[in-house]
């Protein structure tokens, strides 16, 4: 146990992943929280990823519970370009699906889904 | 003990080294992310470096022997869909081991590999890949039990995330499954050697193996970014409980070499940085023959596909950018 951690922790060292690299956007956290119940319905979803974004190639659909969009027009982004927003419609209580697709910018796609629920 | 045993035992020394060293490329599938998996190989097609892969076990021979590995691999895409492989393991073997008792070093066969995704269902958080897995015979040394035979193992792997699982039981939709079943078939039937303790000829068949793992995993990563925010820690958003299995059973031309099943049953932890992860598990034999302590493994695999997107971490052929998803 002892080498396999000595040899582990010597190994990282020596290579940490350098600062600067790019990578897959993962999305850090969102506005309204992944699978939250808010009481008062949002004005917009802001999605936060951890690496910077091309905008003009990523999206963010947000749909109600028969599945009909409930967003007014295209994803932004941000100043730091690691955010994505979109405005929404007006949302009477209910579940909501958010579905984002990300392009960093090295290229790397992702893509994702959650769901957040306006309470009554 | 005679040397014919010590090499049997070794033999199978060999084979725990190969399976434990099999870890290969990470892949993400919708909104699921397969970690690269320690003890059996994953579905994944990337671009990526295991380096090091560190494992201590002690041996299912009699007297038990301690075995260290430290082992490497490199994948590499080819094209987006298609990636090589290739990898080696240095193996010591501490007293009573190797061939005068007194423990041996040295490196075990080459491995290189051939991956084909053949198909991807993100919705659905579903992978599945075929490859072809080649240990080059006599590449390393005897003495630490590398085989003096090259085998052709042609394997089918999966990965499948539960992601789909209806919103009432949002608790297991972070769970995933992965799978590898291979078939190992040695170049040569039969090894002829000359055993120097009594001066018989040794013949010694060199039997088909069936391999067969899997592990089932829960993605915290996968909780927090498409099921629920629940405020945690960032160390621990970004682990992965897993439990392995990696087992061989020899099927055919067993007639000199024991028929029973081997492996081990590895459950440990894995953390997923942006460009690399960590993974740490016990190694738990499944029977005696498979080893007669728990051991230990530990794995830094790199993305080189991250670390490096505009030249080693991009398929040779076919990169392009599209927002099909994936």
């Amino acid at each position: 146990m002892r080498t396999v951690l000595a040899i582990l922790v010597v190994s990282a060292l020596t290579v940490a992943a350098p600062k600067g690299a790019a990578a897959h956007a993962r999305l850090d956290h969102a506005t309204p929280k992944v699978g939250s119940t808010v009481t008062a319905a949002p004005k917009q979803v802001v999605l936060t990823f951890t690496e910077k974004l091309e905008p003009a190639f990523s999206s963010i659909e947000v749909r109600d519970a028969k599945g009909a969009d409930v967003q007014t027009g295209k994803a932004r982004g941000g100043s730091d370009r690691t955010q994505l927003r979109v405005q929404l419609k007006s949302l009477p209580p209910g579940t909501y699906t958010v579905i984002w697709k990300a392009l960093s910018v090295d290229t790397h796609r992702t893509q994702g889904t959650f769901t957040f629920t306006v309470g009554r | 003990m005679s040397s014919r045993i010590v090499r049997r035992g070794l033999i199978w020394a060999a084979a725990m080294s190969a399976a434990i060293g099999a870890a290969s490329a990470h892949e993400i599938v919708g909104n699921r992310m397969f970690p690269a998996t320690l003890t059996i190989d994953d579905p994944g097609v990337a671009d990526e470096l295991a380096l090091p892969t560190v494992s201590v076990t002690k041996t299912g021979d009699d007297p038990s022997v301690r075995q260290t590995d430290v082992s490497f691999e490199y994948a590499k895409r080819i094209t987006e869909d298609f990636g090589v492989s290739f990898g080696t393991a240095w193996t010591h073997l501490g007293a009573p081991g190797g061939p005068t008792g007194t423990g041996a070093s040295g490196f075990q066969n080459i491995e290189g590999a051939l991956k084909y995704r053949l198909y991807k269902n993100p919705a659905h958080e579903f992978v599945l890949s075929a490859g072809l897995e080649i240990e080059f015979g006599a590449s390393g040394a005897a003495g630490v039990g590398a085989e003096p035979v090259t085998s052709y193992e042609p394997a089918i792997f999966f990965g499948k995330g539960f992601g789909d699982l209806p919103a009432s039981i949002n608790w297991a939709r972070p769970f995933a499954v992965t799978g590898a079943v291979g078939y190992s078939i040695p170049a040569s039937s039969q090894t002829v050697s000359f055993d120097p303790d009594s001066g018989d000829i040794d013949t010694e068949l060199n039997p088909k193996v069936l391999s067969w793992g899997g592990s089932l995993q829960y993605s915290m990563p996968y909780l927090k970014s498409s099921v629920v925010d629940l405020g945690l820690p960032d160390f621990v958003n970004r682990l992965i409980p897993i439990v392995e299995f990696s087992m061989e059973t020899p099927v055919e031309n067993t007639l000199t070499s024991d028929t029973v099943t081997t492996g081990t049953i590895s459950p440990g932890i894995l953390y997923i940085g942006d460009t690399y992860q960590v993974g740490v598990e016990a190694l738990i034999p499944v029977n005696r023959e498979s080893g007669s302590g728990v051991g230990v493994i530990g794995q830094l695999h790199f993305f080189l596909d991250d670390l490096l997107p505009n030249t080693l971490g991009r398929p040779i052929f076919g990169h392009g950018v599209s927002m099909k998803g994936g």
